[in-house]
């Protein structure tokens, strides 16, 4: 055994004496003076924010000396570094409160990832070749600069596109600043799993356009709607934080939770009471709870105000909601509907939850409304143990920003790609995208690809080739959030507004900047500047930290902030997002939900969801998660579809067989997994894997399901309705080792009675 | 001395003169003929793949067998019990019947006892080769190192080491000492360097009666001792099994289980032993179908005490109805490994039954076909112990399955290869039939041998 | 002396995962890849089983994580050759990784299969090294390896809080699962303090011990997972 290969892992003492025992003395190890002072074996923790999903946990950072390998000058050698080494969740933050999700646990791989882009990099070949030479910063800039000089040259700034994700806080913020001082349209944002309905349902229902908070640590009957809030929907940490507390956190007092969907999720799994309903009935079941409800005079219908009044026929009780019209409908048992009617009205506090599957279909805003108009009922609208909306942060007030009207608002990402594939209007020239993957995260039927292809210039600013920045031209690769000021301005999971941020945890390794000082430098060197008051984007963040409220009167809200990993309080009136007005809103009837396909020639509900380990896919990347063995199928490094036990008899397809799944719009071979925890007519198949290109642990691995979505929407937001297709099943052969499973048995009883 | 009568006669068989013992028995090794150069030369290549395929195991790393999580013992622990089992054909042949004075053991004595040694050899490596870190199995060893820290006595891998070293040590001398005679034959016919070795492996042999007299007194010292250590050694390596709580591991019954059937496999691979040099080395008048009809019998006689056992074993097991024991149980017996477990079955029970009990049936080729089934049967007997209750423990998140991969079947496979080389080239240097005690049984030995190994014939009682 | 333990309660455990990947990172388990995966070589000191009950529309699915219940009466510990595998004062099963020969007698004793062997040398793509915890050794091929309680961070704390002279607080040493869980389900603690959380948790009259009829004595506790018509 080479032991002394094996311990170079983890010292390189870099002297020639020790290389020539390696074999190797004629390439002497440089060591280069570290940057900063560091004591070595001494571990610091540093504040920091997780970026990976909208929920913007509160991180800290272990942080030590170790070696790294870098090239400076174009010489190879060492140097000793200050590196992250474990992420924890912060204690004190309010959203994730030292948990920290597995997700969350593995975002440091995104920094040491082994295929990151290390520095700016321009178009070699054809356009989605993947091959691409090495430029500097400077060309890079130069380059971004003439073309938008050239665009603002003959007064076409608004050909200008910015696809990011949709995100509030600080550099979205700065993103559309920039943009709109620019005079090109605002960015447009995409997210598979984005809640645009629930936002514009509870815009309706209570004039709060956003994700809802739940106070589950005082909650004693929790009744969900397809939501996964414990795995991957909105705010999973702080909901499974309060998960735990509603459950064992209070001595005497356990919380209830019972759970309505058509596949078992995660979150499900946990339910004291799983209740299977027809994909798309969830509104019209809230509205039987309702109907009992009122009926039995346990709650009077004008208790639910204003969202109760969006329902039609609510003040008359809901006639055509009878639990026998709903039992119809949803295929949940009448009597059941009775009886979970009453416990939910009579266990106070009760909360109901909707997200996910339920508002992914055309009717997705009705049964959101429905949902919001039940909480309403029973009153846990912004009560202890219901449903509240966390003050937010209006960092354009906060910053002393003027709003910047924009020459029109940005279309959603199937109108754009549409724009451009129609003949009429003419195509942007330039196409600026960060941090999403809509290649790979829309549906093949929006041919976003297709529409990217026909724009002249396309620059990314993503850390990884993938299906989507593969397409550009120019890459100029942000830093990590370890090696950046990282900030969220989360949107839901805490009843308080918070605002984190955190300094960089340790030095850029690579040759990277920093996305939103790139932004600010190139405003700068316009011909026709952008001028925003901030050099570099701490400067910005600086600006509205400091307009925070003070803790005490001699405080510094910005280096409190920095220390503590971010500001979070009571914020005065003119420092918080408003709420939506109130609509005019004529009440909202029941609509069937729409389907794609037809159902002799289509016979299944197709449901991709979320994967516990990818979300929307754009965490395929990180080997840890690759290798975590998913909660319910245990899988690995794969993909499947998951199939009823009795659905999967009838077709003669056996656990781990090659299936083909095929829509009206695309085909996906995949494995085949039996589970009893789905109904006989849905097929479902998570998200996360199938990208052609996204690193050596993602690229060719698996199959996504995206391709097949029917591009459906709901009528009201155009949010994609991605539980809306329906598909057909096929055995295609025998298991061929594509699943991989981590667990042997499914069942605890290992061997019936004889 | 009174001549023997008929009835002994048909007990330890005729054999031919003197002289014509000598030249048979020592033709082997003055004469050889190219199929023994073919058969060193496939055999050996079979052991140089099977000795380059664990070297690459251990470069390359552990993972390219088929052990997984959390089936952690496979085709090498299964040959390593097989072969320790096969072992105990000397330890009974030799042993025992020299105890209770069967004459019909002269021709098979030491074909039996080469196989003991050399299956031990064969077992013995195992533990080395199946270990994570080999380069650091001088551990096993109870030395006093500058840690301060010995092997752990209550291991029952640490009694393995001792009780196999012990019994290798035992069967080595059981093996050694009455072959110095033949050396001495030998010696005395041979030239040259030829000579040369075989007076110093005769160790001054001249055939003094004070040296016969102190062959004999360490023969019968040996014999007497080699048994219990062959039982114990047996029974350690049981205790590997039955010491861990593994469901269908942890029963009483695997100690004198493991023994029986041992034994049982070690008849059966000296049947085929001796009927393959009786074939090839031309020894028919020295190995009669009476030598091959009584261990015939024994190997009836054990494949009904086989039976018992495990009868015994699943009855008790099936009765219990623990869970996890049922898991296995059931596993074994009627889910997936059922194929083996009947193949199993039929080579150690139905086969050697109908072959050994029809007296019609007990021929020299009845015979090798009921232990080239006890052979197979006691092998599958071995693996289905280990792995169906690994792969099926009590955590059924944590159950898996065992796929062997190319390494560990090549391994297992040659260790028969190299058993057959070592027999080939023992039998090229060492008569394979003891040429002494052969003459022994003809000529009634004089009234200077001790009392205990003299042939009573019967209807005298010296007690 | 302390007597190290933990309580997990299953009422709380929602089945994410985050102690699974928290424990990677703690503690340099490498990853093993896709094909290795398959042959059933991945290293999950802690895992969260799940066990499916009944049939649609009637399924239920429980979560249950498990690691190394440091049993008192350690099955592994007799059988391993070497002492690689033996108990501490303060009552962990410790894993000698230097004194480990690899004859993996100890997992097959493992009735909880908890022990995991290093069939390969491990290897991180670079950089992905530079995340490896100093504090905890790399293991080569041919050892087990298995959850040990996070005693790098146990050590740390006894270390630092015999320098400053006071005793080791409740709660201050938090293995990685447990610190890392959203819901709170994994508790460490003393158990020879009866004050400690932990303590109290293991009276619950929830608690139960896995496989308690084998004598093993683990040292963790599980928290049955209640249904509605309870407390």
């Amino acid at each position: 055994m080479d032991r002394r290969s094996f311990i170079k892992l983890t010292a390189v003492t870099g002297t020639s004496a020790a290389l020539s025992g390696c074999g190797n003395p004629a390439a002497p190890l440089v060591r280069f003076v570290p940057d900063e002072d560091i004591m070595p074996g001494v571990a610091a923790w540093k504040p920091g924010v997780c970026p990976l999903c909208a929920a913007g946990c509160g991180l800290t950072v272990r942080v030590m000396d170790a070696d790294a390998d870098v090239v400076r000058n174009g010489q190879a050698g060492v140097v000793r570094i200050l590196a992250a080494k474990k992420l924890e969740g912060g204690p004190m933050h309010p959203i994730n409160q030292g948990g920290l999700c597995a997700r969350g646990q593995a975002a440091i791989q995104v920094t040491y990832h082994p295929d990151r882009i290390t520095q700016p990099l321009k178009r070699a070949g054809n356009r989605g070749d993947g091959r691409y030479e090495a430029i500097s910063w400077d060309d890079a800039l130069k380059e971004i600069v003439s073309r938008l000089d050239a665009l603002e040259g003959v007064g076409n700034q608004k050909a200008l596109a910015f696809v990011a994700r949709h995100a509030y806080g600080h550099r979205a913020a700065l993103v559309a600043q920039f943009l709109g001082r620019y005079g090109a349209p605002g960015p447009i944002t995409y997210e598979l799993f984005g809640d645009e309905v629930l936002r514009r349902a509870n815009a309706l229902s209570f004039g709060r356009e956003q994700r809802p908070t739940f106070d589950l640590p005082n909650a004693r009957f929790v009744l969900g709607f397809g939501a996964d809030f414990l795995g991957t929907w909105n705010s999973p940490v702080a909901q499974g934080h309060g998960y735990g507390a509603m459950r064992q956190g209070r001595p005497g007092i356990r919380g209830a939770f019972v759970q309505v969907e058509s596949r078992m999720s995660q979150t499900g799994a946990n339910a004291d009471e799983w209740v299977p309903a027809r994909p798309g009935t969830e509104g019209v079941l809230a509205l039987g709870l309702a109907n009992v409800i009122i009926g039995a005079k346990l709650r009077p219908a004008d208790a639910a105000g204003r969202a109760g009044s969006l329902i039609d026929g609510w003040s008359a009780g809901l006639s055509a909601y009878t639990p026998a019209e709903v039992e119809r409908a949803t295929g949940v048992a009448a009597r059941r509907i009775e009886r979970l009617a009453r416990q939910f009205a009579d266990t106070r506090p009760a909360v109901a939850i909707i997200g996910g599957p339920p508002l992914a279909h055309t009717n997705g805003l009705f049964s959101a409304l429905a949902v919001n108009a039940l909480n309403a009922l029973v009153g846990s609208v912004e009560q202890p143990g219901g449903v509240f909306f966390t003050p937010q942060l209006d960092v354009v007030a906060a910053a002393k920003l003027q709003n910047v009207a924009t020459t029109a608002p940005p279309p959603a990402l199937d109108r754009f790609a549409a724009g451009i594939l129609s003949a009429g209007a003419a195509p942007p020239q330039v196409l600026f995208i960060d941090g999403v993957n809509p290649v790979y995260a829309a549906p093949s039927a929006w041919r976003v690809r297709e529409a990217f292809e026909k724009i002249p210039f396309i620059a990314s600013f993503g850390s990884f080739l993938d299906d989507t920045s593969k397409l550009a031209d120019l890459i100029l690769p942000d830093h990590t959030f370890l090696e950046s000021w990282s900030e969220a301005v989360p949107e839901s999971g805490a009843t308080i507004a918070v605002a984190s941020v955190a300094p960089p945890v340790m030095s850029p390794l690579h040759q990277t900047r920093a996305t939103a000082d790139v932004l600010l430098d190139v405003g700068r060197r316009l011909r026709r500047p952008v001028a925003l008051p901030w050099q570099t984007f701490d400067e910005m963040l600086a600006a509205t930290f400091g307009a925070l409220p003070k803790a005490t009167p001699d405080a510094d809200t910005w280096s409190d902030a920095q220390e503590k990993g971010g500001w979070w309080g009571t914020l005065p009136a003119g420092l918080a997002a408003a709420a939506a007005p109130a609509p005019a809103a004529r009440p909202v009837t029941s609509a069937e939900p729409q389907f794609d396909g037809d159902p002799q020639q289509y016979p299944f509900h197709f449901l991709p969801y979320p994967s516990s380990a990818f979300l929307d896919g754009s965490l395929a990347h990180l080997p840890w998660l690759q290798e975590m063995p998913d909660p319910l199928t245990s899988a690995m490094w794969s993909s499947w579809v998951e199939v009823n036990p009795a659905t999967a008899t009838r077709l003669g397809i056996g656990q781990g067989d090659v299936v083909e799944i095929a829509s009206a719009h695309g085909t996906v071979r995949t494995a085949a997994m039996i589970s009893p925890g789905i109904a006989p007519d849905v097929l479902a198949m998570p998200v996360g894997q199938g990208h052609q290109t996204f690193t050596r642990y993602a690229s060719g691995r698996g199959e996504s399901p995206v391709p097949l979505l029917a591009p459906l929407t709901e009528p009201a937001t155009g949010a994609l309705a991605w539980a809306a297709t329906r598909v057909r099943m096929s055995r295609v052969g025998d298991p061929d080792g594509r699943l991989i499973l981590f667990a042997g048995g499914m069942r605890e009883e290992t061997e019936t009675r004889r | 001395m009174t001549r023997p009568t008929p009835r002994l006669a048909a007990a330890a068989p005729r054999m031919p003169a003197d002289q014509r013992i000598n030249s048979d028995l020592l033709r082997p090794l003055t004469e050889t003929s190219w199929r023994f150069y073919a058969l060193v030369a496939v055999f050996g290549g079979i052991v140089l793949a099977a000795i380059v395929a664990w070297l690459s195991q251990v470069t390359r790393g552990f993972g390219i067998t088929g052990i997984r999580w959390p089936i952690y013992w496979g085709f090498y622990v299964t040959s390593f019990v097989f072969w320790i089992g096969i072992s105990h054909a000397g330890t009974l042949i030799s042993a025992i019947l020299r105890l209770v004075n069967a004459g019909w053991r002269r021709p098979v004595t030491r074909c039996a006892e080469v196989i003991t040694v050399f299956a031990l050899m064969i077992g013995a490596m195992f533990p080395i080769v199946h270990l994570g870190r080999p380069w650091l199995a001088f551990w096993l060893f109870p030395y006093p190192s500058e840690r301060m820290i010995w092997p752990n006595l209550r291991s029952p891998l640490v009694w393995d080491f001792f009780a196999i070293n012990t019994y290798l040590t035992g069967s080595v001398l059981f093996l050694f000492l009455p072959m110095i005679p033949d050396f001495a034959v030998v010696r005395d016919k041979s030239t040259g360097r030829r000579h040369r070795i075989y007076r110093a492996l005769a160790l001054g042999w001249r055939g003094t009666p004070r040296q016969w007299h102190r062959l004999e007194t360490a023969m019968q010292i040996m014999a007497i001792a080699i048994i219990p250590v062959a039982v114990s050694v047996h029974t350690i390596v049981s205790f590997d099994f039955s010491m861990a709580p593994v469901p269908m591991w942890q029963t009483t019954i695997f100690g004198p289980y493991f023994v029986a059937g041992a034994i049982f496999s070690g008849i059966a691979a000296l049947l085929i032993a001796m009927a393959v040099l009786r074939r090839f080395l031309h020894l028919e008048d020295y190995l009669h179908p009476v030598h091959f009809e009584n261990l015939g019998k024994l190997l009836l006689v054990m494949a009904l005490l086989w039976g018992y056992f495990v009868f015994n074993e699943r009855l008790v097991t099936y009765y219990g109805n623990k869970p996890a024991e049922m898991a296995v149980f059931w596993r074994t017996q009627r889910e997936s490994f059922a194929p083996l477990y009947w193949t199993m079955v039929t080579g150690n029970f139905i086969l050697p039954l109908l072959l050994m009990g029809i007296r019609r049936f007990r021929t020299i080729t009845g015979c090798v076909i009921a232990s080239i089934g006890v052979v197979v049967g006691m092998w599958l007997e071995r693996f289905l112990i280990i792995v169906p209750a690994l792969g099926h423990k009590y955590l059924p998140y944590s159950f898996a399955v065992y796929r062997p991969q190319p390494v560990e079947i090549l391994i297992a496979g040659a260790t028969f290869a190299a058993m057959t080389l070592l027999y080939v080239l023992f039998a090229k240097v060492v008569p394979i039939i003891s040429i002494w005690e052969l003459k022994a049984g003809a000529h009634v030995p004089s009234a200077l041998v001790p009392p205990a190994t003299q042939e009573h014939p019967l209807g005298e009682l010296h007690l | 002396m302390p007597k190290w333990g933990m309580t997990a309660d299953l009422d709380r455990c929602n089945g994410c995962g985050a102690c699974v990947t928290a424990c990677h990172a703690e503690n340099n388990i490498s990853t093993v890849g896709a094909d290795e995966a398959a042959r059933g070589r991945a290293k999950h000191w802690i895992r969260v089983e799940r066990y499916w009950e009944g049939e649609f529309p009637d399924a239920r699915l429980k979560f249950r994580p498990v690691m190394c219940q440091q049993c008192d009466n350690a099955p592994c510990e007799p059988v391993c050759p070497t002492y690689a595998s033996h108990h501490t004062a303060d009552g962990l099963n410790a894993q000698v990784y230097n004194r480990c020969i690899g004859t993996r007698y100890c997992a097959n004793a493992c009735p909880y299969n908890v022990r995991f062997f290093d069939f390969f040398n491990p290897s991180w793509d670079k950089p992905l090294h530079l995340q490896l915890n100093p504090d905890v050794s790399l293991r080569e091929v041919g050892v087990m390896e298995k959850c040990t309680f996070c005693v790098q961070r146990i050590k740390a704390v006894t270390i630092q809080a015999k320098a400053d002279d006071r005793p080791v607080a409740d709660g201050e040493i938090q293995p990685a699962c447990a610190q890392a869980c959203p819901a709170q389900a994994l508790v460490f603690g003393d158990l020879d303090d009866p004050e400690s959380a932990v303590s109290r948790l293991s009276r619950s009259s929830r608690g139960s011990k896995l496989l308690e009829d084998l004598g093993t004595r683990p040292s963790v506790t599980y928290l049955d997972r209640q249904s509605r018509t309870d407390a």
